[in-house]
């Protein structure tokens, strides 16, 4: 359970985040709210990789799946943007499931290696412009705002509020994936998968459990994503992307939820500080990656579990 | 049946560069278990130092001698790269979590890639056309071009060479007694360190070799090329069966094969993807690719 410390904590941190849109300029308040998006889409890619303990490179697929099926949906299709939010919640699932159930007992890198592959497959497809509904290269634009009940969340504030909302209900089905059997067969399947596989954990199912429920959560991101910017473009799912999403889990400390959170932003919002150094940056950024992971190479803020003594842990 | 054998001709040229960059991947797999993501990178600095040798040299030397000391000079400063790249990114890591070793190679990634655009600048740099000498072979209707002929017999050169390197000497028999169990190479009086430093050396100048061939075959280079020709080479890498001299030899061959028939018949837009389809399928009925992985999996 949580403790009183870290909910003042946490308290402090969304307090902070719901004063701040009302002291930053227009530009910083967009930063920010595709920084809470990708808090959302890194802390799923960590229920696949930090919690679970499989490679998955490929993240952005599901992100991808979620946008583009609201940008569709609305677009093509003309339904209204909440009947499109079902829809781009469900269709990762299935993708998740179709794409992982065939790899799911490969090794690390090779299931690395083959959702690299479907990321790219999957840009190609929206590049190549399949079925002539994805745009092409160049996406789709002007998709409507959200209508909830008369109330329009077309203003950046609103966006930044509906981002700030996803992200509240993230960590809330992560709070309880934490303490619940799922959560427990996750953590015992990354520890030791045979022998969690001899006391009767199917870890087939529950790997496949932590891809579906992790495509659904970068889903609904991708809705709110699409919503942001009005439009998709392909180079938003990209392998890079991907590569992006899962940096910031390792960096961050995978399966520790303020970890990844510092992670989003050690890897997106500094660089955007440093604009102004245009390319250099990512030099500099390189060299920050490998000295963080020298001499923490756990992440930044490394999850703890319980109060078991340090000695015990290190292998 | 002309247009077949003529692809065939494009396919193994293509497919002799992705397998001397796949060797960089699969020796450094087969001994660190660690894909080297910085690799490709390495690959598109080569291109970039050979570039710069190239225009200093030019018309000082004849063309045989210039291509003789652009290659023997990049292969050095490349595999001096790798030395660097080893000690500064993976030597530390060697005892932390798999995946910081993987970060931190998608750092040293970013830093050789943007490093070369600070350096020569976002825009692509084109080799001069002519340096080797621009002669075609007409056999009954295929054309096989110097330059296609020189990427062969080099790499095959190159490829026979490293093959009896790595099973016939000293130092070869200890990179393979690394790749199957390092804590006992070490008991037996190998030098670890030694074997990997020579591992990198010895991909990261295969590579330049493939960097340069990119250079003088398609001759537009850009600083993130390394990026497209790393991922199409470590797919040839897997579909060989990563950590396999050998198999990577033959998955790249393969590779640009299926790559050459797919621009041929089908369309150069989907080429990419269905390279990735390929790797896929094999990765779903033939997890360790088509000659099947060196080191066998411990419960």
């Amino acid at each position: 359970m949580m403790n009183t410390k870290n909910a003042v904590y946490y308290g402090l941190f969304f307090l902070v985040l719901i004063v701040l849109p009302f002291f930053l300029t227009s530009n910083w308040i967009s930063v920010m709210t595709t920084f809470l998006i990708y808090s959302v889409v890194s802390l799923s890619q960590d229920i696949v990789l930090g919690r679970a303990g499989m490679f998955d490179m490929g993240h952005a697929i599901f992100f991808g799946l979620g946008a583009y099926s609201t940008a569709i949906l609305n677009m093509v299709y003309g339904w209204p943007i909440i009947a499109t939010i079902p829809v781009a919640i469900v269709l990762p699932i299935i993708a998740s499931v179709l794409l992982a159930a065939p790899i799911i007992h490969l090794r690390g890198d090779y299931l690395l290696v083959t959702t690299i592959g479907f990321n790219i497959v999957f840009t190609q497809a929206l590049k190549n412009n399949v079925f002539g509904i994805t745009g092409g290269p160049n996406g789709i634009f002007g998709v409507e705002p959200l209508k909830i009940l008369g109330i329009t969340f077309a203003s950046q504030k609103s966006i930044y509020f509906l981002a700030f909302f996803v992200l509240l209900l993230t960590l809330a089905i992560i709070h309880n994936l934490e303490t619940s059997k799922p959560g427990r067969a996750l953590h015992y399947l990354n520890l030791d998968s045979l022998a969690s596989e001899c006391i009767g954990i199917n870890t087939r199912f529950y790997r496949l459990y932590a891809f579906a429920l992790s495509a659904a959560i970068a889903g609904l991101a991708g809705v709110v994503f699409t919503l942001q910017f009005s439009a998709v473009s392909p180079g938003a799912f990209n392998f890079i992307q991907s590569v992006l999403f899962f940096t910031i889990v390792l960096v961050g400390g995978p399966s520790s939820i303020p970890g990844v959170l510092l992670g989003t932003f050690f890897m997106f919002v500094v660089p955007e500080m440093f604009r102004q150094f245009a390319e250099a940056r990512y030099l500099v950024f390189g060299v920050a990656m490998i000295l963080i992971m020298i001499w923490r190479p756990k992440g930044i803020w490394p999850v703890k579990f319980g109060r078991i003594p340090n000695y015990i842990t290190k292998e | 049946m002309e247009i077949f054998l003529q692809q065939l001709v494009n396919g193994l040229t293509i497919g002799s560069i992705y397998a001397l960059v796949a060797l960089g991947y699969t020796m450094v797999y087969g001994v660190l278990k660690l894909i080297n993501f910085a690799h490709g990178d390495l690959v598109a600095l080569s291109a970039y130092i050979g570039l710069v040798i190239i225009m200093q040299l030019a018309g000082v030397l004849s063309p045989a001698l210039l291509i003789l000391i652009t290659f023997i000079a990049t292969m050095i400063i490349t595999a001096i790269g790798g030395i660097v790249l080893e000690r500064a990114a993976y030597r530390p890591l060697r005892k932390a979590p798999r995946l910081s070793a993987v970060v931190s190679a998608l750092g040293a990634s970013m830093v050789i890639e943007n490093g070369i655009m600070l350096i020569w600048g976002p825009m692509p740099k084109i080799y001069p056309a002519s340096v080797v000498p621009n002669v075609n072979f007409d056999l009954h209707g295929v054309y096989i071009s110097l330059m296609q002929i020189l990427v062969l017999v080099i790499s095959l050169v190159l490829m026979v060479a490293l093959y009896l390197f790595v099973n016939r000497t000293k130092l070869g028999t200890a990179m393979r007694a690394c790749a199957i169990d390092q804590d006992a190479a070490r008991l037996m009086g190998i030098d670890v360190d030694k074997v990997i430093v020579t591992t990198f050396v010895i991909g990261s100048a295969l590579g330049a070799v493939g960097g340069l061939f990119i250079g003088m075959y398609y001759r537009g280079i850009t600083f993130n090329m390394g990026w497209i020709y790393g991922l199409n080479a470590f797919v040839a890498a897997i579909i060989g069966g990563i950590g396999n001299i050998p198999g990577a030899m033959l998955g790249g061959m393969l590779l640009g094969i299926f790559n050459a028939f797919i621009s041929g018949y089908i369309s150069s837009s989907w080429s990419m993807a269905l390279t990735y389809v390929l790797l896929i399928i094999i990765m779903i009925f033939r997890p360790t690719g088509i000659l099947g992985e060196r080191v066998a999996e411990k419960v």
